[in-house]
């Protein structure tokens, strides 16, 4: 018989209540629990950082850590960026500056330039840059990822921060391509 | 048997890849990493937290003060942003490999270490606890608790170089770290480490080069002589799968060069 160890989560605002094996991490419980696709597994050892997510506000590889150990902790994925029928700042700048391409490792990206915004919001090039690294894409998408960061910033420094989905839908393909 | 678990950034990837036998218990260290993670400067020596994360690190005296410049070089090279949020410097010490670039660095500080345990309190210094890699004198019901660094004198400032083909998320094939006293331009004390020097495969101290340096007046030539013939006659590199013993060896020589340099601006005020 495995054991299971309760903890208290609020993951995207919403409080969870689990009974989870102590030796489940949290990218499982995120993806396969509760069924945050957002959260990726890549090499599944602290590397690619496609499981990056916000807890208690800092960003952390979820493949590295045992959901167990987060008893009370505050939890963020992409879906909890804004709320249905909206969108976060971030993910508009994404959008408008074409970072995405395959998008395996986009919600890292969003959820890494949400906790560098979050402490500032004027980073300076080569802090950005320290804080992209932590994930890897291999698309190469890093420069549109870069320009996103601060086009981001710039709506957030104004002020705007959720946008109407069905609004930026209908306006995405009328953007030129930036090169 | 039962391991702590601090950050988990080692223990977790130790066990995923079946390098240590599979743990019965861990010992979530997170319910007392409040208690267990500061900086605090006393007097003459600074006491750090075994459970201070890398971010924690930079937030504090140590990246303000020229003495301990090679905190600042070492963090930007360590692991990516988000793991230096939960990594902890208790946890890169314990993990006792060529590879970890606090133990390369604070080799130089001769810093002493607290472990605590039913028993009470002991103290080791770096030599002592780490025994070889990945063998460590600590005992299966001892926690590491605080590391003790001593204030260098004003003069002095550290710098820290890891050598490698990319800038982060690598191992470094030559991590070395220099701690330098300057009296006008008279090397009034040096320390030199580098990841592995002899037989061990952990960081240790150069201390023969050290011995050379010391008290002799700075200069081109003095470092020249120091890095070409009397590091060579103590170091001995190894070959593996990344690089060559040779080509360690020429390169561990040019970081000595560059860190001691680099120190010495920094003790200037220079950057």
């Amino acid at each position: 018989m495995v054991e299971t160890i309760r903890v208290n989560l609020k993951v995207n605002g919403k409080q969870y209540v689990l009974d989870v094996p102590p030796d489940e991490r949290l990218v499982d419980t995120l993806r396969y629990r509760l069924g945050f696709t957002s959260v990726k597994e890549g090499c599944g050892r602290g590397e690619c950082g496609s499981c990056i997510v916000l807890v208690n506000g800092l960003p952390r590889h979820s493949c590295l850590t045992l959901t167990a150990t987060l008893d009370g902790a505050e939890i963020l994925t992409v879906e909890g960026l804004a709320p249905e029928g909206k969108l976060h700042a971030i993910q508009v700048a994404f959008l408008e500056t074409r970072g995405v391409q395959c998008g395996f490792c986009t919600p890292a990206f969003m959820i890494l330039t949400k906790a560098l915004l979050d402490k500032t919001l004027d980073p300076s090039d080569e802090e950005i840059k320290h804080w992209l690294a932590s994930a890897i894409c291999r698309c190469g998408s890093y420069h549109y990822y870069f320009k996103a960061v601060r086009k981001a910033a710039e709506y957030l420094k104004k002020g705007k921060i959720l946008f109407d989905e069905k609004e930026v839908r209908k306006n995405i393909y009328k953007l030129p391509l930036l090169r | 048997m039962a391991k702590p678990l601090a950050g988990g950034t080692e223990l977790l990837l130790l066990i995923r890849d079946k390098k240590i036998p599979t743990p019965k218990y861990l010992l979530d260290l997170n319910t007392i990493r409040k208690e267990l993670s500061y900086v605090k400067l006393e007097e003459d020596k600074i006491r750090i937290g075994a459970a201070t994360t890398l971010y924690e690190l930079s937030q504090s005296i140590l990246h303000k003060d020229k003495r301990y410049a090679g905190f600042v070089d070492v963090f930007y090279g360590f692991a990516t942003m988000a793991m230096r949020f939960y990594a902890t410097i208790g946890g890169n010490i314990l993990s006792a490999t060529q590879y970890n670039d606090y133990l390369t660095l604070l080799t130089v500080y001769e810093p002493e270490l607290v472990l605590v345990s039913k028993q009470g309190e002991r103290r080791l210094t770096l030599e002592q606890l780490v025994l070889d890699k990945r063998k460590l004198a600590i005992k299966p019901d001892e926690l590491l608790k605080e590391i003790i660094i001593p204030v260098p004198p004003e003069n002095s400032s550290s710098s820290f170089i890891k050598f490698d083909r990319r800038r982060i998320l690598i191992a470094g094939v030559v991590t070395g770290a220099v701690l330098l006293t300057l009296n006008d331009n008279v090397i009034e004390d040096i320390k030199i480490s580098f990841d592995m020097v002899r037989e061990k495969r952990v960081p240790g101290r150069a201390k023969k080069t050290e011995e050379f340096l010391r008290g002799k007046e700075l200069s081109e030539e003095v470092v020249e002589e120091a890095a070409e013939e009397i590091l060579p006659s103590e170091m001995e590199r190894v070959s593996d799968w990344w690089t060559t013993a040779e080509y360690r060896l020429d390169m561990s020589k040019v970081v000595l060069k560059r860190n001691i340099f680099r120190a010495a601006r920094r003790i200037r005020g220079g950057k």
